[in-house]
């Protein structure tokens, strides 16, 4: 055992959310939080500077007995499909940070705790190697993200925060069973490898499939349960919406990569027909949705579903072109959705509205910010040169492999996140001033920028040359699908 | 008997005889002193010395009054849970006593009583030395609640904790004599040589049926839980705090000794055990929802927490005892943590029973606010806290021998559960103040709330020695 990395990175948010609870001045709170989020994202940057891309193996592994009555350890560890989300997860943490800066003005002190506190538990689930420990953080979560979305939150916030929990401990619990189905049939252990390893009959790994994926499809989340969804975005905080798009919608598609793709191989080819359909379901419904929204919050919200329909969609492809774009798709999407909730916050903290209708023409009021805006709704378009050029037509080329209806079904669904964003940015951006127009907009200022500059590099850096992103997942998906083919064929 | 029994059996019951001794010394002791520290200090070093006796004792397993007792390290255990429990609540009394005008001695020698009728109960291996114990406690606890005598409510509290009390004793009691009918013996060990035959005698069955329906009225699971919300919500709230902690772990020590003996397994009533605990977490969790008393919505979360023990009851086998060993000694924690809370809140003339009195506590108390926070997380069940890993644990239990419909439906209730819990972290952190308040903190609360916390916070972080410990105490192991 080397260096203790990954403990590092998880642990650094954790500790700065302890210093904070002693400091008195909020500004003191607002640097220190910063200051620790930033010094995470360094060691983040310093494991993708040593992660070897050449091997499929888990990396920076640590294990530790922590319950051995249960077979229970603290194991952490990284391959390529978790390396990208620990690198987002601590990158959108610091535009958190600023992107709460003057938007959260009272408790700023417990709300920055929670903020950390919610970074470190994030962290924890894309490094965990047992199940136990996952769950732990997976669950944990729900504690700051309640109290984010509750205190800090728009007017419907407390309608908004029981119903994001309840759906979310609903879907865990279940999962919670599975796990402990599965530590009986994996020869009760909770190394996440180890059960990887076993061959499980058919009838349990069906079981298993759906206990999985409620949880799963609650976080992603698919359609029909993603009503909790909408509220959770539209009243949460910025930061609350950047973490959520971000971050946390990520961990269900990284729950069927991790363990329902790996550990139920026979059952996930046998279900993904129904996957697929439900992922074109999500896209469609989900820009439909969209389309029909005046809210811009609710806009993005509802294009999120659509997105995540996308991600699953190349999941369940089960092709290597599927995959990857896949895990690129949701890396951005955390960029570019993250960056479009933090235009929408920008935009309310000034005019205080989120209705499309109140804007028009902040073009000329604020050139900075609509170019910046012109160039992130481009992103979620999909525009060659684009991150999520790159990603989407990887998912298509894999969905058409996979399933000729549900490739066309997505391609339409790409049909109408141009018509819902480019609507979007000319009622806001584009043509003249709304009657109800009476603010005064100042465009962005220095901190905003140091939030928005760091997403647009990715969003350019990714679509033109997305190699060294492919490279890190590369060995990671091929031995995915070796374990989910190799397995259903019988070997 | 001879001289040397009688010496080992008075051995294996010395942490009883202390606390006896100790109450009777503090009772004629306690008409000089009539209020203050003193009071509080002796019985603590009282409950305090038996623990140094039952830690020394620890090492064997001890047999006594021929076949009526034994001191072994399931006993020990609970014992502990026990001790645990009555020492945080003096601590939390002494204030409390003082506010409400309760605060004489006979308040510290009823609970030190009904602290050695919990730890007969612990240690019985007769269904006559159960009762016992059983009655001890009972009426101990029964005059405790209805020791604010000026309150009417606390007066009924008493008097349908006697009433039902006692007829759930003669219910029970019933079941014992028809048992001495059948089979000749009241004794654990004997009942379970007499089991033979197939099918099982009805007699004996109807027997059985008596048994689990007394023990059940103690833990206050459906359908014998109507007295729980009026006698929770009537009797001092000190007492409620040890109430729902301690003489519930003592039921379900006599429970976990009664249902795991072979005649009632022999007799399936584990079908039975499984529809009471399903029923009474869906009662409890329900109900609930709507109550707008904190003591009474603690009193509803108490008897959808046992009925969640109970799935350990009817997982059985090691691991289903050692789980419900495990939750009982979490759940004295962390609600202990949270009674504390409420206590705390009695001061002046607030009574900090009603939910809405938490509103904006967050704001004028944040640190009390957190450790609220902490304890109604940990009720709920969401990890890093103690009250996930006592849940945990239970589901292990039954999915292990094979109940997973029933570990589903534990599950899907808990989520019911959560939802009231996370109600009041609502009322506490998302609302405005309605008016200034200022809690009762005296040292020794604190300690309490630190205590608890601990316990709280340490078992979510660090479950494994704590397991070990259960799964060592299991009986027979």
């Amino acid at each position: 055992m080397g260096f203790p990395l990954l403990s590092l990175i998880v642990l650094t948010p954790a500790a700065g959310a302890a210093v904070l609870m002693f400091l008195r001045s909020d500004d003191a709170v607002r640097w220190t939080a910063l200051g620790v989020t930033v010094l995470d994202l360094a060691l983040c940057v310093a494991m993708l500077a040593n992660f070897n891309t050449t091997t499929h193996e888990m990396q920076f592994t640590e294990t530790r007995p922590w319950v051995p009555a249960l077979g229970i350890t603290y194991a952490l560890g990284i391959d390529g499909i978790s390396a990208l989300f620990v690198f987002l997860t601590a990158l959108l943490g610091s535009i958190c940070v600023l992107a709460s800066w003057v938007a959260i003005d009272r408790k700023v002190k417990e709300f920055m705790v929670s903020l950390l506190v919610m970074q470190a538990l994030m962290l924890g689930v894309f490094c965990a190697l047992d199940l136990f420990l996952f769950y732990v953080f997976w669950e944990a979560m729900l504690i700051p993200m309640y109290l984010i979305i509750g205190v800090w939150g728009g007017d419907g916030r407390v309608y908004a925060a029981f119903k994001f929990f309840l759906y979310t401990l609903a879907g865990s619990l279940l999962f919670l069973i599975g796990v402990i189905v599965l530590y009986f049939h994996g020869g009760e252990t909770f190394d996440i490898l180890a059960l990887t390893a076993q061959d499980l009959p058919f009838q349990v790994q069906s079981w298993l499939f759906f206990a999985f994926l409620i949880a799963f499809a609650v976080k992603v989340p698919m359609v029909p349960v993603h009503t909790w969804l909408p509220d959770a975005h539209v009243q949460a905080p910025t930061a609350g919406s950047i973490i959520l798009a971000g971050v946390l919608l990520k961990m269900g598609a990284y729950g069927f990569l991790r363990f329902s793709l790996p550990i139920l191989p026979e059952a996930s080819v046998h279900y993904s027909t129904l996957m697929l359909a439900l992922s074109a379901l999500a896209i469609i419904y989900g820009g439909l949705l969209a389309l029909a929204q005046d809210d811009l919050k609710k806009l993005v919200a509802y294009s999120s579903i659509s997105h995540m329909g996308f991600v699953t969609l190349g999941i369940f492809a089960l092709n290597l072109r599927g995959i990857e774009g896949g895990i690129l798709q949701m890396f951005n999407h955390g960029v570019t959705t993250g960056a479009l909730f933090l235009f929408v916050g920008l935009i309310y903290e000034r005019t205080h509205t989120r209705s499309m209708a109140d804007y028009g023409g902040l073009m000329k009021a604020a050139p900075v910010y609509t170019a910046f805006l012109a160039l992130f709704i481009l992103s979620s378009m999909a525009l060659p040169g684009t991150n999520s050029f790159v990603g989407e037509l990887l998912v298509l080329s894999g969905g058409f492999a996979a399933n000729l209806a549900v490739g066309a079904a997505a391609v339409l669904g790409a049909l109408l996140g141009a018509a819902y964003l480019l609507g979007m940015y000319r009622k806001v951006a584009l043509g003249p001033a709304s009657v109800n127009a009476r603010f005064k907009i100042r465009d962005v200022n220095a901190r905003e920028m140091a939030a928005i500059l760091p997403l647009a590099v990715f969003v350019l850096w990714v679509g033109l040359y997305p190699k060294p992103f492919l490279d890190i997942i590369d060995a990671s998906v091929k031995h995915l699908l070796v374990q989910v083919h190799g397995k259903e064929s019988g070997q | 008997m001879t001289a040397a029994a009688l010496f080992q059996s008075i051995l294996a019951s010395l942490p009883e005889i202390v606390v006896v001794t100790g109450a009777c010394i503090l009772l004629i002791l306690g008409q000089f002193v009539r209020k203050g520290h003193f009071l509080v200090w002796a019985s603590v070093a009282i409950v305090l010395i038996a623990a140094l006796g039952t830690l020394m004792l620890a090492g064997e397993v001890r047999p006594a009054y021929t076949g009526m007792f034994i001191a072994d390290r399931f006993a020990v255990f609970f014992k502990f849970v026990f001790y645990l429990a009555t020492v945080l609540t003096f601590l939390l009394s002494r204030k409390y006593a003082d506010i409400e005008g309760i605060g004489n001695s006979e308040y510290y020698v009823l609970l030190l009583f009904a602290l050695s009728g919990m730890m007969i109960m612990a240690s019985a291996t007769d269904l006559l030395s159960i009762y016992v114990g059983l009655e001890l406690m009972v009426l101990c606890t029964c005059v405790l609640t209805g020791f604010l005598r000026r309150e009417r409510r606390s007066n009924e509290a008493a008097l349908k904790y006697v009433i039902l009390g006692a007829v759930s004793s003669g219910i029970f009691l019933y079941g014992v004599s028809l048992v001495y009918g059948l089979t000749g013996t009241t004794q654990l060990d004997g009942m379970a040589a007499a089991v033979t035959g197939d099918p099982l005698d009805p007699g004996l069955l109807l027997a059985v049926v008596f048994i689990v329906a007394g023990l059940v009225f103690k833990v206050g699971a459906v359908p014998f839980h109507m007295w729980v919300p009026d006698v929770y919500e009537g009797a001092p709230t000190t007492i409620t705090a040890f109430m729902s902690v301690a003489p519930k772990a003592a039921g379900f020590a006599v429970i976990l000794r009664v249902f795991l003996n072979p005649l009632v397994a022999a007799s399936d009533a584990w079908i039975i055990v499984a529809v009471i605990a399903v029923v009474t977490m869906a009662l409890g969790s329900f109900v609930a929802l709507v109550q707008d008393n904190f003591k009474r919505l603690l009193a509803y979360s108490s008897i959808a927490h046992a009925g969640f023990a109970i799935f350990g009851v009817v997982a059985g086998g090691a691991d289903g005892i050692a789980s419900v060993m495990l939750y009982l000694l979490i759940y004295s924690f962390m609600n202990l943590g949270i009674f504390g809370a409420v206590i705390m809140m009695r001061n002046g003339d607030f009574s900090g029973e009603v939910i809405e009195d938490y509103a904006g506590f967050a704001k004028s108390h944040p640190g009390l606010a957190l450790l609220m926070l902490l304890y109604l997380f940990s009720l709920a069940g969401i990890p890093p806290t103690a009250g996930f890993f006592a849940k945990f644990y239970v589901l292990v239990a039954l999915v292990e021998r094979g109940f997973v419909m029933l570990a589903v439906i534990a599950v899907l209730l808990s989520v019911v559960a959560a939802y009231f819990y996370i109600r009041i972290v609502m009322v506490i952190y998302m609302r405005e103040p309605q008016r200034a308040f200022d809690p009762a903190l005296t040292p020794l609360v604190r300690a309490t709330l630190a205590v608890t916390a601990a316990g709280t916070i340490g078992i979510g972080l660090f479950p494994a020695w704590f397991l070990r410990l259960a799964q060592h105490s299991v009986f027979g192991g």
